[in-house]
């Protein structure tokens, strides 16, 4: 599905110097698999889900990004959505004036079209909002208010993940989902990321804490200290962090012992 | 001196940033003669209400009996006199002394709210239009004043709109004015305001060569006036909304949001003032206006202004002016929406953010079409 090999990319701000933030990263998720990426702060988890959504200003230098094979790099954000990318976003952005489900739709169908497909029918998308707004416990009224504006943060992770069901994407990308949620509503969110889990679908599950990773149980656990993978594991390397902390792993690797 | 001479150039404070004297170029174009027919109805207007037409600047439609709320008599200049002094007045003084009919309507309320629509249709031969026309909502009355100027009017269209509101009345005010390239128009509409009554305008305005809508408020005791608009320039036009309100009696409400979008090589202008007497205790004023430049080369000029003169009042303003946010730009792309279309959604919703909400769902809905046709249009 997703394949990285020797990624190098910066990021060019509109007023200052471009910082290289991945530095030789390479990573395979395959089909129907979950990998999860940890790091301390700074090693480059948001910056590679950005370079792999397609942000203005994160640019790739050398190496290669691929979606079952076909190249990413020269693709525009929305040519990566159609063709089945999703990003969660850490800070999901305000948009007044433009109701949830308009924006959902409009998504929606901005996709399908991409992909040569027809419109969702007014009654099957409504009737697909209202289970999936149902499972993710989200008051249906909040459909009609500005996307996110005025949401707590946990209310914007969920909406994230609403969006995420709504647009049933093939390679998720979430970048700290479990930021800004209680126990609670993370066990809500997790079970709506579980039930998009298939054989088809793979997912990058980003993020600081082992916690989240107890709800969504990875295949993979990676961690990304400076811009490069420099460990790889099972789900117990998860629990390892969670025990030892960066430092030992981070140390660990430089001795060439990375478990 | 010249009738030319009467118009303001940038030299003028207020007329800074729209030189209606250059807009009009070397000489006034010709007055039209009495139109033979009575321009066709509207598709969307003419459904609305009563119907007023301006064809050319000469009255051609009006109704002759009371029909649906409202009634309309009339009356000679003399009969009527100079329309009273207001800030912003000049250019429609100069409307006021410009007509040719030997009359212009009035419009009054009856018991039934009324809807009437004033409609100045022209063509695409440069003509002097200059429309007078005045407005009275009885005590306890009202009414929704629809105001369109339609596609074509070439040359120099000037109107004033005088209104009276008794006390407790409410006037609804609407003024549409589509982008019409060619097309000098200044529209001044004046606003007295008994003790609390009520005023709600909302104008739409997508530029010409030159286009003013102005509008002056002179609000009494406990009165309310909402004034929003939506302004919209296109590459190569001029669109400007200036308002001056004068709250001179105690406990007066004024809510103000405008919302301006420029394109390269357009120029939107908004001037704002409200003024508070020394006898206007107690109110409580609050402008807003924002701008988006959605190009390199877009221009907006912003004047917001307040002059406090009591001191127990509740006043503000603010004004912003910048280009879309480009975050939720990207956040839209990553949802699958092209650049294009999230660009288009964002502004739109900047825009939409504006109309208020006593506009009827069909004319809420007439002005967000219209929005978007315009953003479609590039």
């Amino acid at each position: 599905m997703l394949d990285l090999k020797d990624l190098h990319a910066r990021i060019n701000p509109e007023d200052g110097e471009p910082s290289e933030i991945i530095k030789g990263l390479s990573l395979s998720v395959p089909a129907g698999e979950v990998h999860a990426i940890m790091g301390p702060n700074g090693s480059g988890k948001s910056t590679l889900s950005y370079v792999l959504s397609g942000r203005p200003n994160y640019e790739v230098t050398s190496g290669t990004a691929t979606l079952d094979g076909e190249d990413l790099t020269g693709l525009e954000p929305e040519e990566r959505a159609a063709k089945g990318m999703f990003l969660s976003f850490q800070y999901p952005v305000e948009i007044p004036g433009v109701p949830v489900m308009t924006f959902v739709r409009s998504a929606m169908n901005a996709q399908r079209k991409a992909r040569g497909e027809a419109e969702i029918s007014a009654p099957d998308f409504l009737k697909k909002a209202k289970q999936i707004s149902a499972l993710l416990k989200i008051n249906p009224d909040m459909l009609k208010r500005p996307l996110n504006v005025g949401f707590s943060g946990g209310e914007k992770k969920r909406i994230e993940i609403f969006q995420m069901m709504m647009l049933e994407p093939r390679l998720m990308i979430l970048d700290e989902t479990d930021s800004g949620l209680d126990i609670d509503a993370l066990r809500i969110v997790a079970e709506g990321v579980n039930a998009l889990r298939s054989p088809e679908r793979s997912m990058l599950v980003i993020t600081h804490y082992q916690r989240l990773l107890d709800y969504i149980k990875p295949d993979k656990v990676h961690v990304l200290s400076a811009g490069r993978i420099i460990a790889s594991g099972g789900p117990e390397l998860a629990l390892e962090l969670e025990k030892s902390g960066y430092d030992g792993v981070i140390a660990g690797a430089k001795s060439g012992s990375a478990a | 001196m010249s009738a030319l001479d009467l118009l303001p150039n940038r030299r003028v404070e207020g007329w800074r940033w729209s030189d209606l004297r250059a807009a009009v170029g070397s000489q006034l174009p010709p007055i039209a003669s009495r139109p033979e027919r009575v321009p066709p109805e509207h598709d969307l207007w003419s459904q609305l209400g009563a119907e007023i037409i301006f064809a050319d600047g000469r009255i051609a439609c009006w109704p002759e009996e009371e029909v649906s709320g409202i009634r309309v008599f009339s009356k000679t200049a003399s009969e009527a006199g100079p329309p009273r002094s207001s800030p912003n007045v000049a250019v429609g003084q100069f409307a006021a002394d410009s007509i040719e009919d030997d009359w212009f309507p009035i419009v009054g309320s009856t018991a039934q709210h009324g809807v009437v629509v004033v409609r100045h249709v022209g063509g695409s031969t440069p003509q002097m239009r200059a429309a007078r026309l005045g407005v009275q909502v009885g005590a306890g009355e009202s009414l929704t004043l629809i105001e369109v100027f339609e596609n074509e009017l070439a040359g120099v269209t000037n109107t004033l709109m005088e209104c009276y509101v008794e006390p407790g009345g409410r006037l609804n005010r609407l003024v549409v004015q589509p982008q019409t390239e060619p097309a000098t128009i200044v529209c001044t509409g004046q606003a007295f305001l008994g003790e609390k009554s009520e005023f709600n305008q909302f104008v739409f305005s997508a530029g010409g060569k030159l286009s003013r809508i102005q509008t002056d408020v002179i609000a009494g005791a406990g009165a309310k006036a909402r004034l929003n608009g939506v302004c919209l320039a296109a590459a190569g036009l001029h669109a400007d909304q200036t308002s001056h309100v004068t709250l001179e009696a105690e406990g007066g409400e004024v809510r103000q949001l405008v919302r301006s979008v420029a394109r390269r090589k357009g120029r939107a202008v908004f001037q704002g003032k409200f003024l508070v007497e020394r006898t206007a205790q107690k109110t409580d004023a609050q402008m807003e206006h924002n701008a988006l430049l959605l190009e390199d080369g877009a221009e907006v000029f912003a004047k917001p202004e307040l002059e406090i003169y009591a001191d127990d009042v509740q006043c503000s303003h603010g004004n912003t002016c910048g280009q879309l946010d480009e975050q939720a730009v990207f956040y839209a792309r990553s949802r699958g929406l092209p650049e294009a279309e999230a660009r288009a959604m964002l502004t739109r919703a900047f825009l939409i953010e504006a109309i208020p909400d006593w506009l009827d769902e069909a004319l809420h809905a007439e002005i967000e079409a219209r929005v978007s046709a315009w953003l479609e249009a590039g």
